[in-house]
């Protein structure tokens, strides 16, 4: 190692934070003017697209959650009033539950201002910082009709700190790997990249969602997004992976190398069709809008949305911040209590004059034979307030009944309640084939050179079990990270979404929301922590290895 | 003595969930049991018997059967030759293919739902099981592989040697030398293949709308309501479901210890 290099990645990530902070002050700059045009050009825009298209079109704008409310009337008799056409007036509260089924005239907090507005569409700056348009429309014997669209200031800019930490953290890291190590790896270099890109997409988010959640009328792009497209992409694939296969062939002068081919070839074309395929299908929808069969390119949207938490606080159960550490806090809860019953129980079952043995291993087996879903619906009825097992059972202790599902730190304990029953056979199962995989005379010979109990498990046991629990461990730990059943089907994210993990987020999102492009900008993230994760714990698998 | 003192109550947690399905399984009533006693204390099988007389239900228990023999038939061929060239042959592109397939366990679900979706929808093969087997099959093969993988890396090689000078060829090497000596790994594998098919619920509830082409998993969730649910109905559906799965694991627990091992553990 070069002397220097010892502190050499301070350069590198000096000039990061120094460029990051210059891009940050330009574009604060650049958002507040961007904002003030955007938002008089959009409000207008949103007024004219509802006049032409009716109350109806409020649901193809672009981003409905921008529009405070808006509505549209129609008149009846010109004459006489100044402002005759508000006489019967056909309303639509879009976002704002509390003001609809108000007609528009009482709707409008200032009438007479805006009674004003639109005979004349002016756009007016709200005190709240949102802004006014109207649009109106002379129709057949001074019939008029008007659309009046609210807009929403925009969202309160809020940098997500833990995020920007956590990436200058694990960036920092890279970097100080990288420079320690002869740098015939170029995969760190573009992991430590690719995760300071997403420091500056979280620094960035929330100013360029300040601008762009004013985005209004556009309508819905009609581009085809069915599988057929997929097929085309796959009919495009499969010769680049003939030609790809073919080339390696020729270029392979070994013979086997041909016969190893084969006999992935099938394997690969399966894998490639049904699973890479749909993966990148999938990528490419989280950057799209899309809803029932239509998708509009809307570039980094979706994860500038979900970074900003679309304008929600970091700690609402909303937020994807909020269910990040819920799933974390989730996956290292059920992984600790996995690894601590599957290992004690492993360690009681291992003795061999224990009676019984085989009958206690075939039922401590059950509940990993049990379908998930049964587990969880069995324990969802186990839960239940009125009539659930579990409550009779405290009621015998004389603890009044739980509403389990009602309270964030009940709900998330019935899901890990659950997924412990279900999870821990695993662990005992892969401890006892370990366990009997070490030689007794190790622990004769410890026990000859005085080691007591503790001291034998903790210097022959422990580093014996490690070349294969830490792979289990991970692969446990990819498994819980997206339980889905479980979440799903026992609290169902109760109360309030708050206990949802992230995989059945990214499915509310899909399914009840319909937003896929959002779900699958969502499922991004999922795999790209997981692929970061997945770096790190390889390092561990080696070294675990290279013990055992 | 000790030992047993902390193993009994500890089964008693483990099975008090599990008996309680066989228990209201085999109750005449619909409502959740809210007495403490988890053995069954009546025997009628009048759930089972509306479950049979369901001619749907007959369908939906073949559908499942289909579905799950053909997914580890398909799925464990594809991933004992693509082991077999991972254990045994060092070519370009092999460390590549093995990230590859450790990455492929790292999709999310719901990022496939949708594509998946599309594509069998414009294959023409939503409410057909070829669809259901062939996304089920490559689904269970990554995992497959790596653990056959691990399994192959442990048979000594000098076999193979022997046979090569007596002329042995690729081909015979995997059929007649490392085939036969797996069969425990092959076995386990099968298993995971086997209840990857049967036990999932959200693919199958997604691709069939049609109730003929439904498997028992979409069939024993419908019990279960938003307000009320069958549990009398779901239980001895899920009796059904869970024990050929939990025969076949016992049958086969003697391997899994083994199997997991040598296998999916090393990568």
């Amino acid at each position: 190692m070069r002397p220097a290099a010892k502190y050499g990645f301070l350069g590198p990530v000096m000039a990061v934070v120094i460029a990051a902070a210059m891009g940050v002050f330009v574009l604060h700059r650049y958002a507040g003017e961007r904002a003030e045009t955007v938002g008089r050009e959009r409000a207008s825009q949103a007024a004219a697209w509802l006049l032409t298209h009716g109350p109806a079109g409020v649901d193809d704008l672009r981003r409905p959650q921008s529009i405070r409310w808006a509505g549209v009337a129609f008149s009846e008799t010109p004459q006489g009033a100044r402002y005759p056409f508000l006489r019967r007036p056909v309303w639509l509260a879009h976002t704002d539950p509390a003001r609809q089924g108000t007609p528009l005239e009482r709707a409008l907090p200032d009438d007479k201002a805006t009674a004003d507005l639109l005979v004349s569409p002016e756009v007016t700056r709200l005190p709240n910082g949102g802004w006014r348009a109207g649009a109106a429309e002379t129709l057949a014997q001074g019939e008029r009709r008007v659309a009046v669209a609210e807009l929403a200031p925009p969202p309160r800019v809020e940098i997500p700190w833990p995020s920007l930490l956590l990436a200058l953290g694990a960036a920092l890291l890279f970097w100080y790997d990288l420079t320690r190590r002869v740098p015939e790896n170029r995969v760190r270099p573009a992991v430590g990249a690719g995760i300071a890109a997403t420091a500056l997409l979280a620094l960035l988010g929330p100013r360029l969602n300040a601008v762009h959640a004013l985005e209004v009328p556009e309508s819905r792009g009609s581009a085809d997004i069915g599988g057929a497209s997929m097929l085309l992409a796959g009919v495009v694939l499969l010769p680049l992976v003939i030609a790809g296969v073919a080339g390696a062939l020729r270029g392979s002068r070994r013979s086997d190398h041909r016969v190893a081919y084969a006999y992935i070839g099938p394997a690969l074309i399966g894998l490639g069709l049904l699973v890479l395929v749909p993966f990148l299908y999938g990528v490419g929808l989280a950057f799209t809008r899309a809803g029932h069969g239509s998708a509009t390119f809307v570039g980094l949207d979706n994860f500038i949305d979900i970074l900003s938490s679309e304008g929600r606080a970091i700690t609402e159960p909303l937020s994807f911040y909020f269910t990040l550490v819920v799933t974390l806090v989730w996956t290292a809860a059920n992984i600790a209590l996995h690894a601590g019953i599957g290992l004690g129980l492993a360690l009681l079952l291992k003795e061999p004059t224990l009676r019984f043995k085989g009958v206690y291993r075939v039922l401590f087996i059950v509940p990993w034979a049990v379908p998930s879903y049964i587990t969880a619906l069995v324990w969802k009825g186990m839960f239940n307030q009125q009539y659930g097992i579990v409550n009779h059972l405290l009621g015998l202790f004389g603890v009044t009944p739980v509403a389990w599902f009602s309270e964030f730190w009940t709900s998330f304990t019935a899901n890990v309640i659950t997924n412990t029953w279900l999870g821990f056979p695993f662990m005992m199962v892969v401890s006892l084939g370990a366990l009997q995989s070490i030689p007794t005379d190790l622990y004769e010979a410890a026990s000859v050179d005085g080691a007591d109990k503790w001291q034998q498990f903790k210097h022959i046991t422990l580093p014996l079990l490690k070349p294969a629990m830490v792979p289990a461990l991970i692969l446990g730990s990819v498994w819980t990270f997206n339980m889905f059943n479980i979440i799903y089907l026992v609290s169902g994210g109760q109360p309030g979404h708050s206990t949802d993990i992230l995989i059945t987020q990214a499915y509310r999102w899909a399914f009840e929301q319909d937003r896929y492009g959002y779900a699958a900008a969502y499922s991004v993230l999922i795999f790209l922590i997981l692929l970061v994760w997945s770096f790190f714990t390889q390092r561990w698998t080696r070294a675990a290895e290279g013990q055992g | 003595m000790l030992r047993h003192l902390f193993l009994i109550p500890f089964c008693l947690a483990t099975l008090f969930p599990a008996l309680w399905v066989v228990k209201m399984a085999f109750r005449a009533e619909q409502a959740f049991a809210t007495d403490l006693n988890p053995l069954p204390v009546e025997f009628s099988l009048q759930n089972f018997e509306t479950l049979m007389s369901d001619p749907l239900f007959g369908r939906q228990l073949l559908n499942s059967l289909l579905v799950a023999t053909l997914t580890t038939l398909l799925g464990v061929f594809l991933a004992c030759t693509a082991a077999y060239a991972f254990s045994r042959f060092r070519f370009p592109g092999r460390r590549a293919g093995l990230m590859f397939l450790l990455v492929t366990q790292m999709f999310p679900g719901t990022m496939m739902t949708i594509p998946l979706y599309s594509l069998m929808e414009s294959l023409g093969l939503l409410n057909q099981m070829a669809g259901l087997i062939l996304v089920y099959s490559t689904t269970a093969i990554p995992f497959c592989i790596y653990m056959l993988k691990g399994y192959f890396d442990t048979i000594p090689r000098e076999l193979e040697e022997s046979a090569i000078m007596d002329g042995a060829g690729p081909f015979t090497l995997f059929w007649r030398i490392i085939l036969p000596l797996s069969r425990p790994a092959i076995a386990v594998t099968a298993l995971f293949s086997f209840m990857t098919a049967w036990n999932e619920y959200i693919l199958a509830a997604t691709f069939m709308s049609d109730e003929r082409a439904y498997t028992l998993p979409v069939k024993v969730q419908s019990f279960v309501g938003d307000y009320t649910t069958e549990w009398g109905h779901f239980a001895a559906g899920a009796l059904i479901v869970s024990v050929p799965v939990m025969a076949l694991f016992f049958a086969l627990q003697k391997h899994l210890v083994g199997g997991l091992t040598a296998g999916s553990v090393k990568g």
